[in-house]
């Protein structure tokens, strides 16, 4: 009676099916194959055995990061900073996705948006090579201003406490073009009528936006932090290697596993190791995104990822 | 009844109905003053490379970073363009992969997305879940490269570097929350027309996601025109290098061959300007893009509402 | 619609046939080729490979082979003219070719692994400490080099490498790379300017004092300029270290990577932490000194410069390096009339120099090749015949380079065009120096070549695979509270390296430590 109805559903929903088999395919194929690779996190890996044929080690290849004494700092550092990440780039965008929408001026607009996208384009090491020409204690062109002002220069590269504000900045200045268009495209899609109405109601335009415009966008951030939210557990490695590089002083407030894990296998290049920080990682996300995505479920059932 | 577009373009009234609108001034200034200050936080960095790419190097080297070109020097753009053959090879190659990309990428991510998008459809978090998961657990390079190299048989060919990347979960599920937002009552109205499911998403629901169509297609093609690690991994052949990876490549060697040359006691006879050289990359990899970028961007005011469909 | 339909249908077909095809196939990364057995050769074997075809001094060579080598660098410009030439005399005596496949600078550390992880079908790769020898040596990704291999099909290299750089040369007691032949000295010098030293009246830089009192003059008096700049890098040590450190003391530091050192002259070779002696401690505080006089840049670590850059550019006053790298980059500065007068300088030259390990450079034989013996034979020629060496080195004669005599070459200009990759593991006695690197480098090396210290440790190798996961800890507690330290960014010099040891000691010092131990108590029995 069961496959009787799945055969049912089957036919029922072929069309869709249909519609949904090359990512199917794609995913198995491009993702899911290659999973199989996890478990080199938990073999000592050599050429000869390859995935399949080396020896297990059980969790040895973990050993390494939990012995560090560092696991906890940089574990909390990456949380915290994605966190940051999410609720700063995302307001930062939304703010300027509505006022580049309501803003008059077209050729300004225009001229504005594409400006935006301007950080995207440059790379971290070169932003990184940038950052130094402007924050080093020298030479820097903020330094440079300070003395000017006749303020004593701050030696910005060795104070850790400076670098959550700089990084998190830096992070938001990198992505704000990229977001910004999502939620553009998001609000083009609200229904003007609705605009109409409010403002024949006599409502201004900041109440047009917090009623009618910022609701509407709720769908589109919710999507956008829960995508985040999986990935919660992994530092942007470009970005941290390139700002912070082998600075120690640094390390207490801007470490994340990335880049530790990075340097512990510098030397040794260990493959099983570098797997079992990503399996690390990825469990932490995983149980991360299962019980945020459960709340938003019971909050709003199609608000949810899955 | 307004589309957006018609709304955006007439000049925001500040006086309407003879009284001077204040909400709107205030809300102008607000605006004006913002966008201008993150432009600008966002255009001198820029201006920063571009300077430096016309710069001397000894110059940059002695004084940092101008904002302004010191010493006008062509000589990293000299470089860059020594072999306009190899430069313009890799021009075609980036152009045919990122069209020929985007173009089956975004069939496939909104086709994807649509099904996805249906309420009635009652595996679709199931599938969901089945997408999302690819973005949690990975197997890492080893197993990926392999199976691209050795089984697939994709190293040096066209297809390592659009195929890997024409999917992409991201971009699927962010289309799926915009279809989501498209009423149902005009879904079901066309079903009780007797339409079935690929006829609504292409010639329904496809013209009513302009945005989204041409949101997620500025991103596919920005992440194939920037790709450089699938040509790393996937591409020996010089004639199937794509301009990110050329560039890439170029800066790396030169850096590294003059090292090479030093370790080895080598006389090195030509100084390489590295720190011109790559903000001149920066420059040659993005000029295109940008100059493209303002066509494209009256998608995102464009859309035909849904009022408008509805009559 | 019915077209959009099958269409679709199409679509899915391709791709689950791709899928099924794909799992068909074997998952096994690795194929069933085994490490190919020796050649039918016969018993006998001559010490010379004369240029017979069809037979080499009883080795079997009627068969022609495609030799395939992979090279870290960029192909150079002129790679086809001059591998053919390699390739028409290669033919004439081992009836080979060569191939070459490069991996660009940009690239080689993400492709050297998966080279071999993909079981990729090639002969000979570079290999070098630097890349990760030891490591791809454990994993099986080299084919093991026995004497008797050595002797039969490189009879010449076998000769003329030295007892200590094979010995170098071997993981666990066994070989898996024929290295460079060459003991060159990489001990690191100073190179700093002369005319400023002129200018102040300072004594020769020949002792740290007198480096001290450099960097300091330069500091107060020269606005702009920085007394040093240390080499950007995943450096565990202070870029000084080598100099004011290990050939100070007259250490082994087993090569930098690790807290630990033993004294050349100790016969038991006992290990001790570097970070718990005196000579550490004065040598904090000597930085300490410098740092707190401007003697570098504040942000030095951060710093994405090329010192050499800088250096050239006047805006550092001394940077250290190996000899090889400064002599080159004082030759540039001369040819290129720079205004500043510049010098090498060995602020220990009556201490200990040791011979580089020969690891620097080396060629290894793929694991799964299939021609194994035809390898060694190319590189037996390529190291010790002149003709080979000097085509595979410098390139075609006339065009890429002109002789001098027969140890030294003239670079023309078109030498930029054969040069770049590492086709350095073929250096031999029968490299050839370019007329343009000053004489006081080539002084200098020799005057260390006739200084070295031979000790019973020379060739010692330590096998970190039981405390790979120590090692990892060590390294990072280094850098992050060693470096620190040792550029003068501590205030406290006292409480500093009290934390920097108990972090050593927490991250598993006294484990690798004994570990280390053992090993060398090991070594040093085994070779009563």
């Amino acid at each position: 009676m069961r496959l009787h109805k799945f055969l049912y559903d089957v036919k029922r929903y072929r069309t869709i099916l249909l519609m949904l088999a090359p990512a199917v395919a794609f995913f198995l194929l491009f993702a899911y194959v290659p999973m199989a690779g996890i478990v080199i996190a938990f073999k000592h890996y050599d050429y000869a055995g390859g995935i399949f044929g080396s020896a297990w080690n059980g969790l040895a290849n973990f050993r390494f990061f939990f012995e560090s004494g560092d696991a906890w700092t940089v574990t909390r550092n990456t949380a915290l900073y994605n966190i940051a990440f999410i609720a700063v780039n995302n307001f930062l965008q939304i703010f300027a996705a509505i006022l580049l929408f309501e803003i008059g001026g077209k050729w300004f607009r225009k001229l504005t948006q594409s400006i935006l996208f301007l950080p995207y384009f440059i790379s971290w090491v070169v932003v990184g090579a940038i950052a130094y020409n402007l924050l080093n204690y020298d030479i820097g062109t903020v330094n440079a201003l300070l003395k000017g002002l006749g303020l004593e220069p701050v030696d910005i590269y060795n104070t850790p406490s400076y670098w959550p504000f700089i990084l998190v900045a830096v992070s938001a200045w990198k992505t704000l073009g990229y977001g910004t268009v999502m939620y553009l495209a998001a609000i083009a899609g609200i229904d003007t009528e609705m605009y109409e109405a409010a403002e024949i109601d006599g409502a201004n335009i900041f109440q047009r936006i917090m009623r009618i415009t910022l609701p509407n966008l709720y769908p589109t951030l919710i999507i956008l932090v829960l995508l985040a939210v999986g990935n919660i557990f992994r530092g942007d490695f470009g970005m941290f290697y390139n700002m912070v590089g082998n600075n120690g002083i640094l390390f207490s407030s801007t470490d994340v596993i990335d880049t530790f894990v990075f340097r512990s296998l510098i030397t040794s290049n260990d493959i099983g190791m570098s797997a079992a920080a990503g399996v690390f990682q990825s469990v932490l996300g995983f149980a991360t995104i299962m019980t945020v995505n459960y709340a938003v479920r019971k909050y709003d059932k199609d608000r949810a990822l899955f | 009844m307004q589309t957006s577009t018609e709304r955006l373009n007439q000049r925001a009234p500040l006086h309407s109905r003879g009284r001077l609108q204040k909400d709107r001034l205030l809300f102008s200034a607000i605006g004006y003053v913002s966008l201008t200050l993150l432009a600008l936080l966002c255009v001198l960095p820029f201006l920063l490379v571009v300077s430096s790419s016309l710069t001397e190097e000894s110059t940059i080297i002695v004084k940092g970073y101008p904002f302004l070109p010191v010493d006008f020097s062509l000589e990293a753009y000299g470089i860059l363009f020594k072999y306009p053959t190899q430069m313009l090879k890799a021009y075609i190659v980036t152009i045919g992969v990122t069209a020929a990309g985007t173009l089956l990428g975004l069939f496939l991510t909104s086709m994807t997305a649509y099904a996805l998008s249906r309420k009635d459809f009652k595996w679709r978090n199931h599938f969901s879940f089945f997408f999302f998961f690819t973005t949690l657990f990975s197997g890492g390079l080893v197993p990926w490269y392999l199976l691209i190299v050795n089984y697939l048989h994709m190293k040096d060919t066209p297809l390592a570097l659009v195929i890997p990347m024409v999917l992409n979960v991201f971009y699927i599920i962010v289309m799926k929350s915009f279809m989501s937002s498209i009423p149902e009552a005009i879904v079901e109205s066309a079903k009780i027309d007797g339409a079935g499911d690929f006829l609504i998403y292409a010639r329904l629901i496809i013209p009513l996601s302009k945005p989204a169509l041409a949101t997620i297609g500025l991103f596919l093609a920005l992440a194939y025109w920037n790709d450089w690690y699938n040509a790393l991994l996937f591409v020996s052949n010089e004639n199937l290098m794509p301009l990110q990876y050329y560039l890439y490549k170029m800066l790396g060697n030169m850096d590294g061959m003059r090292k090479a040359m030093m370790s080895a006691g080598a006389v090195v006879t030509t100084t390489i300007p590295s720190e011109s050289l790559k903000m001149a990359m920066t420059v040659v990899a993005t000029g295109p893009i940008l100059l493209a970028y303002p066509f494209v961007q009256r998608y995102f005011v464009q859309g035909l509402t849904i009022g408008a469909v509805k009559g | 619609m019915a077209t959009k339909k099958s269409f679709l249908l199409l679509a899915v077909i391709l791709l689950i046939a791709t899928v099924l095809g794909a799992c068909g196939g074997n998952k096994n990364s690795n194929s069933s080729s085994t490490p190919a057995a020796e050649s039918s050769a016969p018993a006998s074997n001559s010490a010379e490979s004369s240029g017979e075809t069809g037979a080499s001094g009883g080795i079997d060579t009627s068969e022609e082979v495609k030799l395939k080598m992979i090279f870290v660098g960029p192909k150079p410009v002129d790679y086809d003219s001059v591998f053919g030439e390699i390739n028409k005399k290669l033919k004439e005596q081992i009836n080979a070719t060569i191939e070459g496949e490069f991996l660009d600078w940009s690239d080689w550390a993400q492709k050297y692994p998966l080279k071999l992880a993909a079981n990729e079908n090639f002969d000979l790769i570079y290999s070098a400490n630097w890349a990760g020898y030891n490591d791809q040596a454990l994993k099986g990704g080299f084919l093991e080099l026995t004497e008797d291999m050595l002797s039969k099909y490189m009879p010449k290299t076998w000769e003329a490498m030295s007892k200590v750089s094979w010995d170098q040369a071997k993981v666990n007691g066994k070989l898996y790379m024929v290295p460079q032949n060459r003991g060159e000295s990489v001990e690191k010098l100073i190179l700093y300017r002369e005319d400023l030293r002129k200018k102040y009246n300072l004594p020769a830089i020949d002792s740290p004092e007198a480096y001290a009192n450099y960097l300091k003059t330069i500091a107060q008096n020269e606005k702009g300029v920085i007394p040093f700049t240390p080499e950007t890098g995943d450096w565990k040590y202070h870029n000084l270290d080598r100099v004011l450190l290990k050939q100070e003391n007259e250490w082994n530091m087993f090569d930098l990577d690790m807290p630990f050192a033993f004294k050349l002259s100790d016969p038991k070779g006992q290990v001790f932490n570097v970070f718990e002696t005196e000579e550490f401690k004065d040598l904090a505080n000597y930085y300490k000194d410098l740092a707190s006089n401007n003697g570098w840049s504040k942000n030095a670590l951060n710093s994405k410069n090329d010192h050499q850059q800088d250096f050239k550019q006047g805006k550092t006053a001394s940077i250290t390096h190996n000899n090889g790298t400064l002599g080159a980059l004082m030759a540039l500065m001369r040819q290129e009339n720079s205004p500043y007068e510049v010098a090498l300088a060995d602020i220990n030259p009556d201490k200990a120099k040791s011979v580089a390990i020969s690891t620097q450079n080396g060629t290894s034989i793929h694991a799964t090749s299939k021609y194994p013996e035809r390898a060694l034979m190319f590189i037996d020629l390529v190291q010790n015949d002149k003709e080979l060496h000097d085509l595979i080195m410098y390139g075609i004669e006339g065009v890429h380079y002109e002789k001098s005599g027969e140890d030294k070459y003239i670079a023309t200009d078109k030498n930029p065009n054969y040069t770049g990759f590492s086709n350095w593991s073929f250096n031999s006695p029968l490299n050839r120096d370019n007329v343009d690197f000053p004489q006081e480098a080539s002084d200098l090396v020799k005057k260390w070549e006739e200084q070295v210290y031979h000790y019973p440790l020379e060739t010692f190798v330590f096998d970190n695979s039981k405390v790979k996961t120590e090692i990892s800890n060590l390294g990072n507690v280094m850098l992050r509270y060693a470096i620190p330290l040792e550029y003068g960014v501590v205030k406290d010099v006292d409480a500093g390296l009290a934390e920097l040891n108990k972090q050593l000691k927490a991250a598993g010092l006294e484990k690798v430590q004994q570990e280390l131990q053992s090993q060398i108590d090991a070594f040093l029995a085994a070779q009563q």
